[in-house]
């Protein structure tokens, strides 16, 4: 084709379509229940490692807020075999990391080198799972950091924001707890941490996952080797009370005098990972604030320009879940804000979403899905998540059909159902003298937090 | 220690068109998404007095529409393709970058063709994307706890203008900017002769020249951008200042020196220093810090790299009432330790293994990839730097860390920022 005369007017049409699979990986099952899940691929030399257990922050015992954390926090600061600096400098030394966290739902140890090391580290990931000694002189620096982590964390209106949405939307449901507090971490003994790694730390209620450059075997003599001699334990069963129903709109303002922003989150309850609606929430999810071309963004800051971001977002946990609608916009358009946000959420509830609109985010939805598998990192948690949530053994080669499947009609349902506007929490962290006249046509309910998550009125 | 470790080099195909637009192609087809990244010459170091913050304000407009895509159309082509997409500015270079399902490669060059040949510069979307840049300003550094640090010490270590000043620059300058005045840095730095098009991933390399050659080939070519000056001399143009925050938590500083520019021997070796001094829970700063004497609750410290002369940061907060002066004299301490002695043979075994593993991540995403290559080829006219470099940073030698760190960090030449909270506590 002659390039002065190519028609450059409107975009051009895709090439041949080129198809993408993810294999199912490998799966068994040691004696002692221990899940092991293996995906080989040679394309590049590493390994990753991702030792989950399906139990996480909710799950602390009543009283011991952060007892779950505490625990994956410390499981790397001692073993039988390694002080903490040893373990550092055995890790790092291989170029490698390995860490353990907890979230709400799960607790995962991690670990990923070249694989030239993937012996070494998963030997090291063994050792900080079944043998840590929770040193005292480390527990007592993890309590008085963390300590001051909680306090450093209360100059940022984004968790200010975050702990109040967390607290209304959830109620008495564990997830309403964004953050121990300082008595909770102070409160933390050794030998509780001993005791709850020793209940919850238990094979058949963990999964191993291998993603890399490792073969079937030699991985399964090595899992035979480092875990095959790990007691079973006795699964604990827990049951919480139901997030609240909401009945009307209610504000609450953190005031953190001279911010020069509000932050602003606006959620309710929705949905947990495996409902049924999950992928018509996605699409209508997608069309009202997931992106930068989604309605909100191109309402608050391309239209009018209030904010550098706003959003919407779908939290979906294991038990609940929520949406929300975010920005952070400058103190003068704080009320305006609410208002275009009110806008659209009653807009997605009231009308149809155009055949365009749903063709676009279906087509976003589908299409990212190679980019999050590109690299090692992005294919385990793919993987991860799936196994973690229970979702179906199908799962990732049928998410693309399962978002192609989703119709007008289903995003309408799935808005009414789950985006309530006249019910939803408002939390506005900033400066509150600034903005309470402008946010006050927007409820009448109106109570005021200091930055300290203490009641003032 | 490992064999000799092999790293597949990256395929690289290198050419540059009629207009002066350099083109490097990395064929890559494990995964079909192919990554686009446009290097436009132009960072805040172009930037003149009175006029700063243009080059950011200017990744902005390139998102608000050109002759065929309108107003913020950019966003939504790509999205709607599956893709994802950004653009960021430093005070090199001002990127832009989106990653697609394979088969949309001819969408996304004909975006970033359009809007190189044909940006719509109208009033209404300067003053639209001033007031986006100035909510930005507020988001990222005026409402964060110490947001505004780095800022401030980039003026305290730099005595160039073309090098001190923040890329987000200044609000007064913004609003002073006319639309001819952006029409005209277009015109200056946004020419195929002033960029890189880097393309990484699953594309058949004959279609992707064709392509290329058919959306870019007809953009006017514009005179190079005026010389730019940015030498320095050796001292700091300020060694102490302070500065109250009013959103911090606690105390903090940050502390500043001034180096040699990129992939210069001693820039590897500074790198390479601060890896010891700083990276990681086994590195030397952590272990005497955060758990020997545990006095802080953050350390952190990076180089900035540029092309110029460049900076290596090293920062703390402090736990409450703990003495700032004395944590930075175990700084010191370290520093003039590694300085006498140099790093030891596990530090050393460590560094190989690390830079290996950051290379082989490296290759992972086609993005990543994409991004590398644009860099060498931008600021050193050499995109094979991309296979070679690992082996630059392999060779330094203990001896050469030890010099460096002697030479450009043991010294009082360096700015040291004392953040105090100013707020109600």
């Amino acid at each position: 084709m002659d390039p002065s005369t190519a028609p450059k007017q409107t975009p051009p049409a895709p090439l041949a379509p080129t198809a993408f699979e993810i294999p199912r990986p490998f799966k068994t099952q040691l004696d002692n229940g221990l899940e092991v899940v293996l995906f080989e691929n040679s394309r590049l030399p590493l390994v990753s490692y991702r030792l989950a257990f399906y139990q996480g922050d909710i799950n602390d015992p009543r009283g011991k807020t952060g007892l779950t954390s505490a625990i994956a926090s410390m499981v790397t600061e001692g073993t039988e075999n390694y002080s903490s600096k040893q373990l550092a400098e055995k890790i790092e030394r291989l170029g490698a990391s390995l860490n353990a966290h907890s979230s709400d739902d799960f607790t995962i140890v991690a670990a990923s080198a070249l694989s030239l090391y993937r012996t070494e580290v998963l030997d090291l990931l063994a050792e900080v799972t079944l043998r840590p000694t929770f040193p005292e002189n480390e527990l007592d620096l993890y309590r008085r950091n963390t300590v001051e982590h909680l306090r450093f964390q209360r100059s940022q209106s984004s968790f200010l924001a975050g702990e109040q949405a967390a607290r209304l939307v959830y109620g008495e449901h564990p997830y309403a707890v964004a953050s121990p507090s300082p008595a909770d971490v102070e409160a933390l003994e050794r030998d509780t941490l001993r005791a709850f790694h020793a209940d919850a730390y238990i094979p058949n209620n963990a999964i191993l996952i291998a993603v890399g450059d490792i073969s079937r075997e030699e991985f399964l003599n090595e899992v035979e080797d480092q875990f095959g001699g790990w007691q079973k334990g006795n699964k604990a069963v827990s049951e919480f009370p139901a997030p609240p129903t909401r009945t009307k709109r209610t504000i609450t303002i953190v005031d953190r005098a001279g911010s020069a922003q509000s932050n602003i989150v606006l959620g309710n309850t929705a949905i947990d990972r495996t409902s049924p609606d999950y992928f018509p929430v996605l699409v209508m999810n997608q069309v009202l604030g997931a992106g930068a071309s989604s309605r909100v963004f191109m309402n608050l800051r391309e239209e009018k320009g209030y904010t550098y971001g706003a959003y919407t977002r779908l939290n979906t946990k294991r038990l609940a879940g929520d949406i929300e609608a975010t920005a952070e916009v400058r103190n003068e358009v704080t009320g305006d804000s609410l208002k275009e946000f009110f806008y659209e959420l009653e807009r997605i509830r009231t009308e149809d979403v155009r055949e365009d609109e749903i063709a676009d985010a279906k087509s976003f939805l589908t299409g990212v899905f190679p980019i999050r598998a590109e690299t090692q990192e992005g294919l385990t948690n793919l993987i991860v998540n799936q196994h973690l949530y229970g979702l179906p053994a199908d799962y990732l080669e049928t998410y693309r059909d399962n978002i192609d499947a989703v119709t007008i009609a289903d995003v309408r349902t799935a808005a009414e159902k789950y985006v309530r506007p006249d019910e939803m929490a408002i939390v506005i962290v900033g400066d509150e003298n600034a903005i309470i006249d402008q946010v006050k046509p927007f409820a009448t309910d109106i109570e005021t937090y200091d930055t300290d998550g203490k009641k003032k009125s | 220690m490992p064999a000799p470790f092999q790293l597949q080099p990256l395929e690289l195909i290198d050419h540059t068109l009629a207009n002066g637009l350099r083109v490097v192609l990395n064929p890559d087809p494990a995964v079909p998404v192919v990554s686009i990244a446009v290097y436009y010459n132009v960072g805040s170091r172009n930037e003149r007095e009175g006029r700063t913050g243009f080059a950011h304000l200017f990744e902005h407009m390139m998102f608000q529409g050109s002759a065929n895509v309108p107003k913020a159309g950019h966003f939504q082509f790509i999205m709607k393709a599956g893709g994802t997409m950004n653009g960021t500015t430093s005070s090199e270079r001002t990127n832009y970058y989106e990653t697609l399902p394979a088969d949309q490669l001819p969408l996304g060059l004909w975006l970033e063709s359009d809007r190189m040949r044909s940006l719509a510069v109208t009033q209404e979307n300067l003053d639209n994307q001033r007031d986006a840049v100035k909510e930005e300003k507020r988001l990222r550094y005026d409402n964060q706890p110490y947001g505004q640090i780095f800022d401030l010490i980039n003026e305290m270590i730099y005595k160039n203008f073309a090098n001190s000043h923040s890329t987000i620059g200044s609000m007064e300058h913004l609003d002073a900017a006319t639309v001819e005045d952006v029409q005209e840095f277009f015109r200056i730095y946004y020419a195929p002769n002033n960029a890189v098009l880097v393309l990484s991933g699953a594309f058949e390399v004959e279609q992707a020249k064709q392509l290329i050659e058919t959306y870019f080939g007809d953009i006017a070519s514009q005179p190079l951008p005026p010389e730019l000056d940015v030498t320095e001399p050796p001292e700091v143009a300020s060694t102490y200042r302070e500065w109250e925050d009013k959103l911090a938590p606690f105390p903090a500083f940050l502390i500043g020196w001034k180096i040699p520019q990129r992939r210069t021997p001693e820039f590897y070796a500074l790198y390479l220093a601060g890896k010891i001094l700083y990276d990681g829970e086994s590195s030397r700063l952590y272990q005497k810090l955060v758990k020997g004497e545990e006095s802080v609750i953050q350390l952190f410290g990076f180089t900035d790299e540029r092309r110029g002369p460049s900076s290596i940061f090293i920062g703390a907060i402090p736990k409450p009432e703990k003495d700032l002066s004395q944590i930075r004299e175990i700084i010191s301490e370290e520093i003039r330790d590694l300085a006498a002695h140099g790093p030891t043979s596990e530090e050393m075994e460590k560094l190989e293994n690390q830079l290996i593993n950051d290379a082989v991540r490296m290759r992972q995403s086609s993005m990543s990839r994409a991004q590398a290559v644009a860099e060498f080829t931008l600021y050193d006219g050499d995109p094979q730097l991309v296979n070679t470099e690992l082996q630059d940073l392999l060779a330094v030698t203990p001896e050469q860390i030890r010099h460096a760190v002697g030479t450009f960090i043991n010294t009082d030449n360096r700015a040291l920022l004392d953040v105090v909270p100013a707020g109600r506590g």
